[in-house]
């Protein structure tokens, strides 16, 4: 029978198959961080057991850590003690930690595949909803709570209800300074955020397989933000050759390779519960005026009236409401109107090394504006080591940009990097909930180039129009 | 976890998306002490919640998308609430829910979404299936939990679950 990828991921690790029903599968990649770890390992330390595959955990330290210079100490008690646990936890169970020190830190979704952890057609938790990045290199990646963290620390499996195949294809090739995220903001702007629901993602098409593995990753990031429990894109050469020589990546890749070439795709007539095409070449920038990442619109347009955005729906017109009124937005103003206070440039969507060259270019073309405060935190040191090498640093720099180390820094409001009440971020993360920044922040979600063209001229900006 | 829903109070948010960053803001992750964190429960959107005595929430579609923290439904349950009925959930949320038993996900129908005002007295019969508003003496049906779900319930949670 004709299977898609999903299916052919889903059914390779299945240890007891729920016909239809739930089915215990096979983990065989756990990233651990420091937020919702801790309660896991005490549970485990509780019940006396040990983790049962610590060769297959690895933890970093991302979500509480400041970004500012690395060997002074946390000034946040309750950080200090989580990133402590961490430690010790590490250390007590035998798992691998790259710490707040080590050269290889970084967001646990950008270390994953920077250093060969992440491999195509593998299964792969960890306790934080962005995993859906991983998917990006045909592995099955899904966010999970603290619970089931516990659960496949101590059994390396996860019971699950099977998802539904989901077919995205995105047609023809995006236009100029149209990226990966215009395209992610652009499919939730038109599913909404629980069009996915219950659904796992796989992104085909001309303008996927055209993407970079940081592109890929970017749109799998984000498929959590449309309702799907992970996205997925099939394997090809440009996954093989981004994997190849890289830290963790086995001895046999080049055998595994062959095997995966012959497997993982979705075969010709399999069946998806649902399916939705983005025409690539007609996407413009995107920009989010509300207050989740469906709430976008392109930048040439202006804010819509709750009415209009309601599509008849009295539930939307209220959250569009509502949404305007914690944004300080009317109508009709122009997108590209609106005056900034802050630009953030990082997170597991958009801080990677090409996510940051296309920031630089736009940023060597002027200088932050007036009473903008401009910050880019690569994801992770080795991002950042590599950006140095390439002079990055500089051109952020001298434009007026602050050049951080690695961390979640201002997408989740939980580390020093915070907006004030009522400050609008520009900002390439990938939620723009109400306080998901910082308490009363205001947050519109954009690509890399457009928040580097919104720091320039201190409002949101077409960046077309500069480069 | 018992599926035992009393008669309680139920406050009502008239809104769908409500997201793990307003149920619990991210500036509380680190906090291990539940009492604590329940007093920042909802802080997000509604800071008098926690104060409100509430014994469910209803709320419209796609409620507790977002982050996984299982910090969202802990902060909601140290605060009283015993189940969350919302006409859909986002999946990390309803998992989180019932995985470390700490409240119902209970799916309802859009007769009750509109049938139930905030501060309505309510109480639901799981395995008879049907929701009461004490307030207005109406029932609605609920949808019934899935059978893994229902399984890890009655099991008190994923850890005490025994698929034979």
């Amino acid at each position: 029978m004709a299977r898609t990828l999903f299916d052919k991921v889903w059914d390779s690790h299945t240890v007891v198959d729920g016909e239809g029903g739930p089915a215990l599968l096979y983990v065989d990649r756990h990233l651990v961080h420091e937020v919702t770890s801790p309660q896991a390992f005490e549970g485990l330390r509780l019940a006396g057991r040990r983790v049962r595959r610590p060769d297959l955990t690895v933890a970093t330290v991302d979500h509480n850590i400041p970004t500012t210079r690395r060997g002074l100490p946390i000034i946040d008690q309750t950080s200090r003690v989580q990133i402590s646990t961490l430690e010790s936890n590490c250390r007590q169970f035998g798992v691998t930690l790259f710490g707040m020190d080590s050269p290889h830190q970084g967001i646990v979704h950008v270390i994953g595949p920077q250093l060969g952890i992440t491999l195509p057609g593998s299964t792969i938790v960890c306790g934080d909803s962005h995993t859906s990045t991983h998917g990006a290199f045909g592995a099955f990646a899904l966010g999970i709570g603290t619970s089931e963290v516990e659960h496949v620390l101590a059994t390396q499996t996860i019971w699950l209800e099977k998802p539904r195949p989901y077919l995205v294809t995105m047609d023809g090739r995006p236009g100029h300074m149209v990226t990966a995220k215009d395209l992610i903001l652009y499919l939730i702007r038109e599913i909404g955020t629980g069009g996915g629901a219950g659904h796992v993602f796989e992104y085909a098409g001309e303008a996927v397989r055209a993407m970079s593995m940081e592109q890929r990753m970017t749109i799998c990031n984000m498929s959590i933000e449309g309702g799907a429990r992970a996205g997925m894109v099939a394997p090809d050469d440009t996954t093989y050759g981004y994997l190849r020589g890289r830290r963790y990546v086995p001895d046999d890749f080049e055998d595994m390779v062959d095997v995966w070439r012959g497997t993982l795709h979705s075969d010709p007539g399999a069946k998806f519960a649902k399916s939705h095409t983005v025409r690539a070449d007609a996407v413009a920038p995107q920009v989010s005026w509300g207050t989740n990442p469906g709430m976008t619109c392109d930048i040439t347009e202006s804010v819509p009236h709750p009415d209009e955005y309601s599509r008849g729906d009295p539930d939307r017109e209220r959250g569009a409401r509502r949404a305007l009124e914690y944004m300080g937005l009317e109508p009709s103003t122009q997108m590209a109107d609106i005056r900034v206070d802050r630009v953030f440039i990082g997170s597991c969507t958009n801080a990677r090394l090409e996510d940051l060259v296309q920031a630089a270019e736009v940023a060597k073309l002027g200088r932050v504006a007036d009473g903008v405060r401009a910050m880019v935190v690569p994801g992770s040191q080795t991002v950042k080591e590599e950006a140095e090498a390439r002079g990055l640093h500089d051109v952020f720099i001298r434009a007026g940009f602050e050049w951080r180390n690695s961390g979640c820094s201002m997408c989740l409001g939980m580390n020093p990097d915070i907006l004030e009440p009522g400050q609008r971020c520009a900002s390439t993360s990938n939620r723009n909930f109400e306080g998901r920044q910082g308490a009363g922040g205001r947050t519109h979600l954009l690509s890399p180039a457009m928040a580097a063209a919104a720091a320039l001229t201190g409002r949101l900006t077409d960046v077309r129009e500069m480069a | 976890m018992t599926v035992d829903c009393p008669a309680g109070r139920a406050i009502k948010y008239e809104r769908d998306n409500i997201d793990t960053d307003v149920i619990i803001p991210g500036q509380y992750l680190k906090i291990h002490d539940y009492s604590e964190l329940a007093t920042h429960a909802m802080e997000g959107m509604d800071p008098s919640f926690h104060s409100k005595g509430g014994s469910y929430i209803v709320a419209g579609r796609n409620f507790g998308c977002g982050s996984s923290r299982e910090h969202a439904p802990i902060a909601l349950a140290e605060s009283g609430i015993r189940a969350v009925l919302a006409l859909s959930f986002a999946r990390i949320f309803y998992r989180n829910s019932v995985d470390g038993a700490f409240l119902l996900p209970i799916e309802i129908g859009p007769d009750a979404y509109s049938g139930i005002s905030d501060g309505d007295d309510i109480s639901v019969d799981i395995d008879g299936g049907t929701l009461t508003d004490h307030t207005t003496s109406k029932s609605y049906a609920i949808k019934p939990f899935p059978g893994i779900i229902r399984r890890i319930i009655d099991s008190g949670g994923l850890f005490g679950y025994d698929p034979e």
